[in-house]
């Protein structure tokens, strides 16, 4: 029994650094731009078939393909935010109506060039791990690594660099950061071309794991908001652990009750947290 | 009162309507605009007008349809009975919905959150009690609901012409009660609470009672235009509480413009019969649907109610 | 990849209708979703209909009586929605005046559209694969239903005969994971009985339609030597359940009674054994029957695209056969209008062309399908089986 709640909890871990990085993304759109992007699913989405279609179909090395996924999905995302963000700073309810609009033009574009016949990409790191009667798939392991190391890398960013503080002082005084001559227009571009870049790499990544259909980034991006709110909108590291403890939550939750309602657990620890400290559980801290 | 002329002339002219376009195919799509109408109009009543974005509004939708049924089958009751034994058990739901959100002071973006959790449930709930609900099967309605007409006595509402009748004075009354509360010193506290909350509570107004009184009664009309539109169709899905149907009444009401109560009629009817007028295929269909929400908001982010109002003002003034 | 744009010029739904009757086309009014998680069912059987409707009009189309016939598909998309479906029903039956219809394989969509297709019985066909059809069938104003699927569970059902070939492996606890939705209840409803007649231990677990990550379930059903694995019915979810079951050294033995071989395939060095019902085998059908390679031939040609043999059984239900099949019963019938006869003829004829085809006197499809067995070593035998 308890190698099925410790297999779970490690599980859970690693489901949960890719819903920790999305929520990421999430979190920086949301401390920099105002709104909370709930197209960056389907960036994952685009970042999940380049990796596949580069990997695959080009044929470049793994680890390739995962950088150039990164590249396209950085790319388009900064064509969005040029071409449409760039209107709803601020704008919550603006922000989501253009978020689903282009939730339904991706989504359907992928669906036209790759129909929604499952792709499943070659399998880059066949094999497990097995210990003390657990068994953990090599590549998940990797995974977690990757997204591990991208996070603090962000976190170390944001605190070390320049343009990192700049953006933590954006984020808590706009005005402020502007006069200090922080160039607020480039910074938010940059940050939602970051972000859909995590998004990219949380994409590309999964396709090493799991089936691509165009509906995938749907799914994520609500537990990637559900961890983000969790932490705490504008916690960096809360990001990540409020994706380990929703990823935990589900994993865990599976053992004992229905798998039937596996996505509500999630939620309803949520509705818990958010009654008892509505600004999350890392709110304040970074 | 220019107002009242615009009311008589627009009534009238959709009461006529169905003697001009015989068509059955028409009239459906009308009936399922005037019901989407509904669940549109109330709620902008918590969103546009008491600024609440609740995601509960599918799910009170969808309850009501299933308890319709079950109060139908379970009690014996008839089905009129039935509705408002639903709308009454939506409204005992959501106050207890909107008792813990709102007792938590929950800010905009985390109300809708939780509200969108509290939908979820509900939706999971109605997918795996199958012994209630027949689960993920839906559930097959045989029965019509009947209509007292005069002359005529009581008639089954087997007709698409009766349905449009009928869905035409459910949205005529849902936009008259929203309306009298609009314009009425709650509406106004409504504004005050949208405005800034906080501020409300400070001058006196009692915020939690306001915001539970809107979402309470948006609800119930949701409740309404769920029992109806589950006749009408003659079936009851899960999906019916999915938050697909909660992201498609919010577009419908950002679509048709939040600022006047009957705008989101507009929203609904456009987002309705869209699909059925641009024959292309599926996914390039679903590409124009999606280009067309962006356009709306970065171009006219009042709706298309409130944007035809600018031009009309423009044009008064010029 | 182009999809064939067919519609009609749209004035909109608002117009009055009026009839414009085509001289001479049938139309084939088809209601499936074709976006969506669920698409890949009206997928095949929109790629299939089409190719079908358009061999037969390059060929001149089809005599009946004194007159030469052309076809045309009408492909509306319901994207799983019930009020979609609604309206454009209506729209196929009052103003295109359509009389055939191909679909719904959806349950949900079929909910929604029955009490209006009932109200109509007798004016025209309607040719769907949905799970609630079964139940349909052959009730009073329900003469329009014909079910194109063949069902699991009955006389001439595939179940049956899975199960017994299963038992003959040697397996004595199975565990079942399936969605949550339609297909997932009725399937566990079928299948339960039919395994506890064969004393095979069940464990069921039913987990939420978009689930991508199985290794809870999977950690639960495992334990407690549960020798086959019963994976949900789509492709979809069998990629990764399959992959998770194996990798983790979970299962080696598999039983399945939808989807294709291709997950088995792609994990084959970890499996001992993969039981799969397959409507049919493409791969291996291609090199042996001379109507499939055709089909795979014409496909290519016509969309410029790779044949999906994971996809193709799909084409058993609604499809390009049926296309065929309908048009053989109007020639026999002499009719195109007179749907009663039409019926008829198709529920008294047998059909040989992708499948055998025909239909039991409820109107619901038994075809021939194939059994297929991958044991370890990647070779794979095929069963192929007429139901009587």
């Amino acid at each position: 029994m308890w190698q099925l709640i410790v297999g779970q909890l490690l599980n859970g871990a690693i489901v949960g650094t890719l819903y920790g990085i999305v929520a990421l993304g999430v979190t920086l759109t949301f401390g920099i731009t105002g709104i909370v992007n709930f197209a960056l699913g389907v960036f994952m989405m685009l970042g999940a078939y380049a990796a596949w279609y580069f990997a695959d179909t080009v044929g470049l090395p793994y680890p390739l393909a995962v950088l150039t996924a990164v590249v396209v999905t950085s790319f388009a995302g900064l064509v969005a935010d040029q071409a449409l963000f760039r209107f709803t700073r601020n704008n919550l309810v603006n922000g989501l109506l253009v978020s689903i609009g282009m939730i339904a033009v991706m989504e359907s574009s992928a669906l036209l060039i790759w129909t929604s016949t499952p792709k499943e990409m070659h399998h880059v790191l066949p094999g497990v791990f097995a210990f003390f009667g657990l068994v953990v798939p090599k590549m998940k392991l990797v995974v977690f690594g990757l997204l591990l190391a991208v996070i603090f890398a962000t976190y170390a960013a944001l605190t070390k660099t320049w343009s990192g503080r700049a953006a933590y002082a954006y984020a808590q005084n706009a005005e402020a950061a502007a006069l200090m001559g922080v160039p607020t227009s480039r910074l938010q571009t940059g940050v939602v071309a970051y972000s859909t870049g995590l998004a990219g790499l949380a994409g590309a990544l999964y396709a090493s794991l799991y089936s691509l259909e165009p509906t995938l980034g749907s799914l994520f991006i609500l537990k990637a908001v559900e961890a983000a709110i969790l932490a705490g909108i504008g916690s960096v590291a809360g990001a990540l652990l409020g994706g380990i403890i929703l990823g935990v939550t589900e994993g865990v939750g599976s053992i004992y009750l229905p798998l039937a309602f596996r996505d509500a657990y999630g939620l309803v620890f949520l509705v818990v947290i958010l009654l008892f400290k509505p600004s999350g559980l890392f709110a304040g801290r970074r | 009162m220019k107002q009242g002329i615009w009311i008589a002339v627009v009534a009238t002219a959709l009461c006529v309507l169905p003697l001009v376009f015989n068509s059955d195919v028409a009239l459906t799509i009308l009936v399922f605009s005037y019901l989407q109408g509904m669940l549109a109009v109330s709620f902008n009543l918590i969103f546009g007008f008491t600024g609440q974005l609740s995601m509960f509004h599918a799910a009170a939708f969808g309850i009501a349809a299933y308890a319709t049924h079950l109060f139908m089958q379970h009690l014996g009751v008839a089905y009129w009975s039935a509705t408002v034994l639903a709308a009454a058990l939506v409204a005992a739901v959501s106050v207890v919905v909107g008792a813990i959100c709102f007792r938590f002071r929950l800010r905009e973006f985390y109300f809708a959150v939780v509200t969108l959790a509290f939908s979820e449930m509900a939706r999971l709930t109605v997918l795996n009690w199958n012994s209630l609900t027949n689960g993920s099967l839906g559930i097959n309605l045989q029965e019509k609901p009947p209509l007292w007409l005069p002359g005529t006595g009581i008639v089954k509402l087997e007709s698409t012409l009766a349905w449009y009748y009928l869905s035409l004075v459910a949205l005529g009354a849902t936009l008259l009660v929203c309306g009298r509360m609009v314009h009425s010193w709650m509406g106004r506290c409504f504004a005050a609470i949208r405005m800034n909350d906080e501020l409300g509570d400070t001058l006196g107004i009692n915020v939690f009672r306001y915001k539970l009184t809107a979402f309470v009664v948006g609800n119930m009309m949701a409740a309404v235009a769920g029992s109806l539109y589950a006749y009408f169709l003659g079936s009851l899905e899960p999906g019916f509480l999915s938050i697909d149907q909660s992201l498609g009444i919010v577009a419908m009401v950002l679509l048709g413009g939040r600022s006047v109560v009957a705008a989101p009629v507009v929203g609904a009817f456009v987002l309705t019969t869209l699909p059925h007028l641009i024959h292309f295929s599926a996914e390039i269909r679903s590409i124009v649907y999606g280009a067309i929400l962006i356009f709306t908001i970065l171009v006219m982010p009042q709706g298309i109610y409130g944007g035809l109002w600018q031009i009309m003002r423009r044009r008064h003034a010029a | 990849m182009t999809r064939r744009i067919v519609s009609l010029v749209g004035a909109a739904a608002l117009t009055v209708s009026v009839a414009v009757y085509a001289q001479n086309v049938v139309k084939i009014g088809q209601i499936e979703a074709q976006t969506g998680t669920l698409a890949t069912y009206g997928w095949m059987g929109h790629q299939g209909a089409l190719l079908a409707v358009d061999e037969i009009n390059r060929a001149g189309g089809f005599r009946v009586g004194s007159k030469t016939y052309k076809l045309e598909l009408i492909s509306p998309d319901t994207r799983a929605n019930p009020q979609e479906a609604l309206i454009q029903l209506k729209q196929l039956l009052e103003q295109q005046k359509v009389r055939y219809v191909f679909g719904p394989f959806l349950t949900n969509v079929f909910n929604g559209i029955e009490p209006y297709a009932t109200q109509n019985n007798g004016k025209f066909l309607m040719l769907g694969g949905a799970t609630a059809i079964h139940a349909m069938l052959g009730k009073p104003n329900h003469d329009y239903l014909i079910r194109t699927w063949n069902w699991d569970a009955g006389a001439s059902g595939f179940g049956q005969l899975l199960v017994d070939y299963l038992k003959k492996q040697g397996a004595q606890k199975t565990a079942m994971l399936f969605q949550n939705d339609a297909f997932g209840k009725v399937a566990v409803d079928i299948y339960s009985p039919i395994f506890k007649q064969a004393g095979i231990d069940l464990k069921i677990e039913l987990f939420e339609p978009g689930t991508k990550d199985f290794s809870a379930p999977l950690a639960k059903l495992s334990a407690g030597q549960t020798d086959f694995l019963f994976p949900g019915y789509t492709d979809a979810v069998l990629y990764d359940i399959v992959r998770q079951a194996t990798e983790g050294g979970l299962f080696k033995r598999f039983f399945l009674v939808r989807g294709s071989m291709a997950p088995g395939q792609k994990n084959q060095d970890l499996i001992d054994d993969y039981i799969a019902y397959l409507p049919k085998y493409f791969e291996e059908a291609e090199k042996k029957e001379p109507k499939v390679k055709a089909f795979i031939t014409a496909y290519k040609a016509f969309y410029k695209q790779d044949f999906p043999y994971d996809q193709a059984p799909l084409c058993s239900s609604s499809c390009y056969d049926h296309v065929y099949m309908l048009v053989d019963a109007m020639k026999r019938a002499g009719t195109v209008d007179d749907v009663a006869k039409v019926k008829k003829q198709l529920l008294s004829m047998t059909y040989n062309g992708l499948w055998n085809i025909r239909f039991d006197s409820t109107g619901e499809a038994v075809f021939d399908f194939d059994v297929l067995h991958m044991r370890k070593g990647r070779a794979i035998s095929v069963t192929r089986i007429n139901p009587k």
